[in-house]
């Protein structure tokens, strides 16, 4: 198993390890609720122990304050490693990871569908948000039906959650249903259209410290660093992509060794 | 007819099509989202709302996944080379089967042994061993593959498909339509079929042998050949589009192309000069030049050459630009044939002419500029003329669109009329043999597709792709094989092939160099 592999195990548990949810049953409410995760991952998991940025952010701006915490905490951790954290410790980026490695048809996403997740982040997340006050991206978010969804209405045992399923509930076990067809098909297919905290890390992926370097004499343009990167980037045309994750898999398996990464 | 069965049982048990087909652990996850959110909404169900119709939908999605993935089948990630190839072979499957002296054979390709000897192999050039030392030697491996054809006949259909052009596209089309039941008839206007490779293509580089056992092949599918003849003077073309459900042009680019110089008349036209040659009309030219810098100019020069002539080629461009293929360039000097580039010709006398220098940047684009007060002479006793050529498609007037220079204008080998396809140079302009075999199949396709209504994306989507069995191979550090020639001043003197075919050893050893970088590099 890669390094990157184990990371992302670890990283899932971590983020995941209130253990007494599991006998007790509600939600961790403790200290560490306050800090947020650098990535997608409800805090409406009955194991979470940290909140989700993105589901803070669109609290804030639903009680119409200025984010100042969530806007630093992007700011820091793009300008440090990018969307690094996307490839390494994101539970639901590594359950896309397993879905495309189911061994079935296979299809190509075209690129502009890249810029979507902006459209989402600025509609869903900010304007929806702050006219309705309401988190609609949450209401919508299909790792949130996974984990936090259908957990908590499993595990139900007074009966109060199951009277609260109506047509939102289905919905969102629909769209989960579609992104995980899709993530089987298409890689990484949430990360790359919708995700929006992907869409707040991409900008920084042009100014991070860390980034990937191309040696262009080097490249023969072989294209095995689009092939094995989880989200169908070709690094070797251009450097700052968007949708670069740094999961540095294209480091390891460029056969010339043209691509390396440096922290300037 | 495994896909067919699995497609079946997928219709009713989802994922129990891929467990048919050997794909366990897919079949299983397919059924678990399926089945398993079945359950999970029986659980909690608490009646029918509008988001049930999103949560049906989710589930058809899925249905319909589950189909198309059991038809389709699992694939590697296409290479480099397969990704390249214009006639859609998969090089790195027959490699492997070479290198792992295994008893799978390739699926039959029209013009296989035909691409192994004259192809331009941009494979080649892609390769990612490239990179490391140097390229496998894809095209001179095609030697030692065994291809079969398919067993599989479809049903015969009582569609009629006329095709224009015997060539290697029209060939090819007719191949792939044949098989599947179609009722092909060939109309092609010289007396022997191949096109450029029954008339053009001296038999140094591809002997007629090869070419007949390529047409017999073809053959074997059931399709009529009619040579010489000539739609627009035997056949009107009203008179074929009546008789036949579709018609298939591919009559290739055989009308010179004029410079605009004067005393061009007094030029030979480069297609006459092989034309005769190959038909063994004895040649004397003399001291002869040739403009031009493509696979015909050096064809002309090599086949002179043998004849006992002094060669000059004259190139507008720089050496390494040329468009024709390395290996018969390199040849080509080998065996003689002096190159004379960054000159363009202003003046052809009888007995002279006058060239004038030039001026290009690098690479096959950008401005050619002539140096001012550079012009030159040079004696010489013929001059021909090899700069390519524009389509004949007077025939076709009124009834199809064409661009200025008279190719066909074809969308997906559409043309303006609904009965009327159009594929191989007559479309794309002068391109390789590999072209027009690929251009070739896939307009075939496009003609099925449209005789059986069926929308485009559709039939894209509903083609199967060939699943090699392949295993990976160790990284050897070999050197690219030698390519063995026949002696330079033997082969000089006559018309026999040049290139000799290695023993099955060496061309395991060159195969066993192969990556096989789908299962290295392009692991899911």
């Amino acid at each position: 198993m890669s390094r990157k592999r184990i990371v992302q195990i670890l990283a899932s548990i971590i983020q995941n390890a209130y253990i007494p949810a599991i006998f007790v049953g509600g939600i961790y409410q403790g200290f560490l609720k306050r800090g947020c995760t650098p990535i997608l991952n409800c805090w409406g998991c009955p194991l979470a122990l940290f909140s989700c940025p993105m589901g803070a952010l669109q609290h804030f701006i639903g009680l119409q304050l200025i984010p100042f915490y969530i806007a630093g905490f992007f700011g820091t951790v793009g300008m440090l490693v990018g969307r690094m954290t996307c490839g390494w410790l994101c539970p639901f980026g590594f359950f896309q990871d397993l879905l495309y490695k189911i061994r079935s048809f296979k299809m190509r996403l075209p690129k502009f569908f890249s810029y979507f997740k902006y459209v989402v982040l600025v509609g869903v997340a900010g304007i929806v948000a702050y006219v309705t006050a309401e988190p609609w991206f949450c209401k919508v978010c299909p790792d949130g039906a996974l984990i936090a969804g259908i957990p908590l209405v499993l595990a139900d045992k007074t009966g109060d959650l199951k009277a609260l399923v109506g047509w939102h509930y289905y919905m969102k076990i629909a769209i989960l249903l579609a992104i995980i067809v899709f993530s089987i098909t298409i890689k990484r297919f949430f990360c790359r259209t919708f995700c929006p905290v992907g869409a707040i890390y991409s900008i920084f992926n042009r100014f991070s410290l860390l980034r990937l370097t191309v040696d262009e004499k080097k490249c023969i343009e072989c294209e095995s660093c689009q092939m094995v990167c989880p989200m169908n980037v070709g690094i070797h045309r251009h450097q700052h992509d968007i949708d670069c994750i740094r999961c540095l898999d294209c480091v390891k398996i460029c056969p010339t060794k043209a691509i390396t990464h440096e922290v300037r | 007819m495994k896909s067919g069965k699995a497609t079946l049982i997928s219709t009713f048990i989802v994922g129990g099509g891929q467990i048919y087909a050997g794909r366990f652990w897919t079949g299983i996850a397919l059924a678990f989202f399926f089945y398993g959110s079945i359950a999970f909404m029986i659980i909690i169900w608490t009646g029918i709302n509008q988001a049930f119709w999103g949560l049906l939908a989710a589930w058809i999605l899925i249905w319909l996944y589950n189909i198309l993935d059991a038809f389709k089948g699992f694939r590697y990630q296409k290479p480099p080379c397969e990704k390249i190839c214009p006639a859609g072979i998969v090089p790195w499957a027959y490699i492997n089967y070479l290198a792992l002296d295994s008893e799978e054979r390739y699926p039959f390709v029209p013009f296989f042994d035909t691409l192994g000897r004259i192809c331009l192999a941009p494979c080649e050039n892609y390769c990612t061993r490239r990179g490391i030392d140097t390229p496998v030697a894809i095209r001179y491996l095609r030697a030692g593959v065994k291809t079969m054809l398919p067993e599989h006949k479809h049903k015969p259909k009582n569609d009629k498909i006329a095709v224009v052009g015997a060539g290697p596209c029209g060939l090819s089309a007719a191949y792939y339509l044949a098989h599947r039941g179609y009722k092909v008839t060939v109309y092609e206007r010289e007396e022997q079929p191949g096109g450029v490779l029954g008339i053009l293509i001296p038999e140094f580089r591809h002997p007629q042998a090869v070419l007949d056992q390529e047409i017999d092949t073809l053959k074997t599918m059931g399709f009529e050949l009619k040579c010489g003849v000539e739609i627009g003077k035997d056949i009107s073309m009203e008179k074929l589009l009546e008789d036949h459900d579709a018609v298939f042009i591919a009559t290739g680019v055989w009308k010179p192309i004029k410079l605009g110089i004067p005393g061009e008349e007094n030029a030979l036209d480069g297609f006459d000069v092989l034309k005769r040659i190959r038909k063994g009309e004895l040649y004397h030219l003399g001291r002869v030049g040739i403009i031009g810098g493509g696979n015909t100019a050096i064809d002309i020069a090599r086949s002179l050459v043998r004849e006992g002539h002094e060669v000059k080629i004259y190139y507008r461009r720089n050496v390494e630009d040329m468009p024709a293929e390395y290996e018969n360039l390199e040849e080509a000097q080998e065996e003689g044939v002096e190159i004379v580039p960054l000159v363009v010709p202003l003046k052809i006398e009888k007995n002279k002419i006058t060239l004038q220098k030039t001026e290009c940047p690098e690479g096959r684009k950008g401005r050619v500029k002539k140096v001012e007060g550079s012009e030159f002479e040079v004696e010489l006793d013929s001059v021909v003329m090899a700069i390519g050529q524009y389509p004949e498609t007077d025939f076709l007037k009124g009834l199809v669109k064409f661009d200025r220079n008279g190719h066909i204008m074809a969308k997906d080998g559409r043309t303006a009329h609904p009965k009327i396809f159009a594929g191989g140079d007559v479309v794309l302009g002068s391109a390789t043999v590999a072209h027009a075999v690929g251009h070739g199949m896939n307009t075939a396709r496009r003609i099925e597709a449209h005789l059986r209504h069926i929308p485009t994306f559709i039939a894209k989507l509903l083609r199967k792709t060939y699943q090699p069995k392949v295993k990976m191979l160790p990284i050897k550090q070999i050197e690219r094989i030698k390519i063995p020639h026949r002696a330079i001043e033997e082969r000089k003197g006559d018309f026999k092939e040049v290139e000799l075919w290695a023993s099955k050893d060496e061309l395991i050893k060159e195969a066993s160099r192969c990556l096989s970088c789908p299962l290295r590099y392009h692991p899911h």
